[in-house]
């Protein structure tokens, strides 16, 4: 810490300087926002970007190895100055954190000013400009001359100029489009969640089948007068299967029989059916005091209205499980004779030339029964450098920890 | 979480209290050293047994909500503790973490939750665990490290010289700083093949990246050599970042429809 007092640009410039040329640049961004209404920042595409910036790293390492000794650029490469825009980045960030991201109305302050869109806002792209630009310079000082030292910070530093830089410049290319497809049919539309116009693919998807998988049912007490389902004495939620129990207050109930998959059948009794068509049944024996009987509880279907038990005022339901697994079995073709066959499952897309295909969603409405699977198709041609950046910092990261306990033992 | 968990848990924290209890006799009387350490560092198993026994009763790992990673919590923290000491001999950590570690058994003992078996194919991804388990670990070693600032505060203020604290704090920092850059990374890779994208600025997402900023500024603070003393106010405080990010995210207006709240059964 500096002792004497420094006045202020009197150099070598430190922190006094870095906040205020900080707070200009966040204050000049938001004010550019105003001005434009806040319209945001539109990125150009590929290859517009790459080459924009391409120019910027090589502007900026070139300054960095031309004028490394010039106060100035030394200043713009430092920690204060990169403290400022950490600091600044994390306050747009804090913001960004806070107020709901692109939920209020064009007219309002909050859009205008570029808060309910932070992180395409003017005042965070500038940060991040001078961030890049401040971290660009450092890691020019490390990377010439080379020495094996150095490594961690390069890794380090480097992997994240390359994923921050590629993840935001590149961002104007990731395409991201939901397709719609009904069982037996196929599609090469895609939808964006901002507009209703679709937009072709180079690709098409057929639907063979879409298939969901169910935890097995619950069986639950509900009060319809306050619309609540009552916990039972366990506080767990009862899985139906043979021989399950479940207490409420003075009331007991055991699980005689289950049948997941079953139709109602005579006298009551439900038969067991086909998995298409079959809805959960249990048999159950309900203990009140000295009452004891027995009955068919189902969860029902589209079709088929549910069984419950009443008890007075109470009714004793069994509720569909919730989902396990779902997955779509699909044929992706294009034009020129490729094609693929694949099972979507959630967390685990299938890759189609330069696209990824994920299992999305179903009609929730008609759970199991859905005829309709959602299926997300995304493209990001800048993803290989933001990975490489990943693995970078995670290098450099592996470093830091080494040598963090190597010095610890070599200071103690 | 049922009748077992009241058993272990209070079985835990009689440990950690018979064990603080024998290591401050223990400073007269040097032979109660090891068995103080025996019974505190039970404290721990037991509870590393409980998540064992609930894991094979949940069919999943018990990292689902909250109050399953508090188990966690209680169950890693004291080992920091331990290890600081064997690692530094300081001793003062391992008191302020096994008190932290009693106070998330407690709150558990009193919000019972749901014991629901479930999980949801998102959740189902070889990356939920290594996810977590470096977050959960990341945030407990900043959790001793903001405890061990917090004390080196009151150092400062009764004007004792603490140089060895100030090196334990940091060195939790650096560590803990590690653990969230992967924890941050493993988060990514796993959106990108569950969601479609590694990074949409999810409230949890931009939490999780200002924590890590908040620690990044500490380290670079370090490395320009500002007065270490004035360091430890910045490390106390950086860990009610981590604190909304853990779980005040889900009271924020922005977290409506984010895919990190955990369930609130």
């Amino acid at each position: 810490m500096a002792v004497v007092r420094r006045r202020w640009f009197q150099t070598p410039w430190e922190f006094k300087e870095s906040v205020l040329f900080t707070a200009a640049a966040v204050v000049a961004g938001f004010l550019i926002e105003l001005a434009t209404s806040g319209s945001g920042l539109a990125l150009p595409r590929l290859p517009v970007n790459a080459i924009a910036l391409s120019l910027f790293a090589t502007l900026v390492l070139s300054i960095g190895l031309g004028f490394r000794n010039t106060p100035v650029v030394e200043w713009f490469g430092g920690i204060p100055l990169g403290l400022s825009l950490i600091f600044a980045i994390a306050l747009l960030s804090l913001i960004g954190g806070i107020v709901p991201q692109g939920a209020v109305s064009s007219g309002s302050l909050a859009a205008q000013s570029g808060i309910n869109h932070i992180f395409s806002s003017w005042p965070f792209a500038l940060t991040i400009i001078l961030f890049l630009a401040n971290l660009g310079l450092s890691l020019s000082w490390k990377l010439v001359p080379f020495k094996m030292k150095n490594i961690q910070f390069i890794l380090f530093h480097a992997g994240f100029w390359i994923a921050l830089s590629c993840g935001i410049f590149g961002s104007s290319d990731l395409q991201r489009l939901i397709v719609p497809i009904e069982e037996g049919k196929a599609s090469n539309l895609g939808y964006t969640m901002e507009s209703d116009t679709p937009q072709h693919l180079p690709f098409s998807v057929f639907l063979h089948d879409f298939s969901l998988e169910e935890y097995p049912p619950q069986l639950l007490l509900y009060d319809p007068h306050s619309d609540k389902l009552l916990m039972n004495k366990s506080q767990a939620i009862i899985e139906v299967r043979k021989g399950a129990t479940a207490s409420w207050m003075g009331l007991e109930v055991l699980v005689l029989d289950y049948i997941p998959f079953a139709l109602p059948g005579q006298k009551g009794i439900p038969q067991p059916a086909d998995r298409s068509t079959g809805i959960p049944y249990a048999k159950i024996r309900i203990s009140a005091g000295s009452v004891q009987r027995e009955t068919w509880i189902s969860t029902g279907s589209p079709v088929l209205k549910p069984d419950a038990a009443a008890l007075g005022n109470l009714f004793l339901i069994l509720v569909p499980g919730t989902p396990k697994s779902f997955r779509s079995a699909v044929t992706v073709q294009d034009n020129q004779s490729h094609e693929v066959m694949a099972n979507l499952e959630v967390n685990k897309p299938v890759t189609f030339m330069d696209w990824k295909l994920y299992q999305m969603g179903y009609d929730e409405k008609a759970g199991r029964w859905s005829k309709l699977s959602l299926v997300e198709v995304i493209r990001d041609p800048w993803l290989p450098a933001v990975y490489l950046g990943f693995f970078m910092i995670m290098a450099g990261n592996i470093l830091f920890f080494w040598n963090g306990i190597k010095r610890t033992e070599s200071a103690s | 979480m049922i009748m077992n968990f009241n058993t272990a848990a209070l079985l835990a924290i009689a440990c950690w209290t018979i064990g603080a209890l024998l290591s401050l006799f223990a400073r007269r009387t040097p032979s109660l050293k090891i068995p103080a350490f025996v019974i505190s560092f039970s404290g721990a198993l037991v509870m590393a047994a409980f998540i064992a026994f609930y894991w094979s009763l949940l069919d999943r790992p018990p990292l689902r909500t909250l109050g399953e990673t508090r188990l966690w919590y209680a169950a890693l923290i004291p080992l920091v503790g331990f290890l600081v000491e064997y690692r530094w001999k300081i001793e003062w950590l391992k008191f302020y973490c096994m008190g932290l570690a009693t106070f998330f058994l407690v709150i558990n003992m009193l919000h019972p939750e749901v014991f629901d078996k479930t999980l949801m194919p998102a959740l189902q991804s070889p990356w939920f665990i290594p996810h977590v388990i470096v977050y959960l670990v990341g945030y407990v070693l900043l959790a001793a490290s903001s405890v061990t600032a917090l004390h080196n505060v009151y150092m400062q203020v009764r004007h004792k010289g603490n140089d060895a604290g100030e090196a334990v704090s940091h060195y939790l920092a650096l560590l803990g700083f590690v653990l969230l850059s992967f924890g941050l990374i493993f988060g990514a890779l796993w959106a990108k093949e569950a969601w479609g994208h590694y990074w949409t600025w999810d409230p949890k997402e931009t939490w999780a990246f200002l924590s890590w900023l908040a620690y990044l500024g500490y380290l670079h603070a370090f490395r320009y050599k500002i007065d270490s003393s004035k360091l430890q106010w910045y490390l106390a405080l950086a860990f009610v970042v981590l604190l909304v990010c853990w779980f005040g995210v889900n009271y924020l207006p922005s977290a409506q429809n984010s895919v990190h709240t955990y369930t609130q059964s």
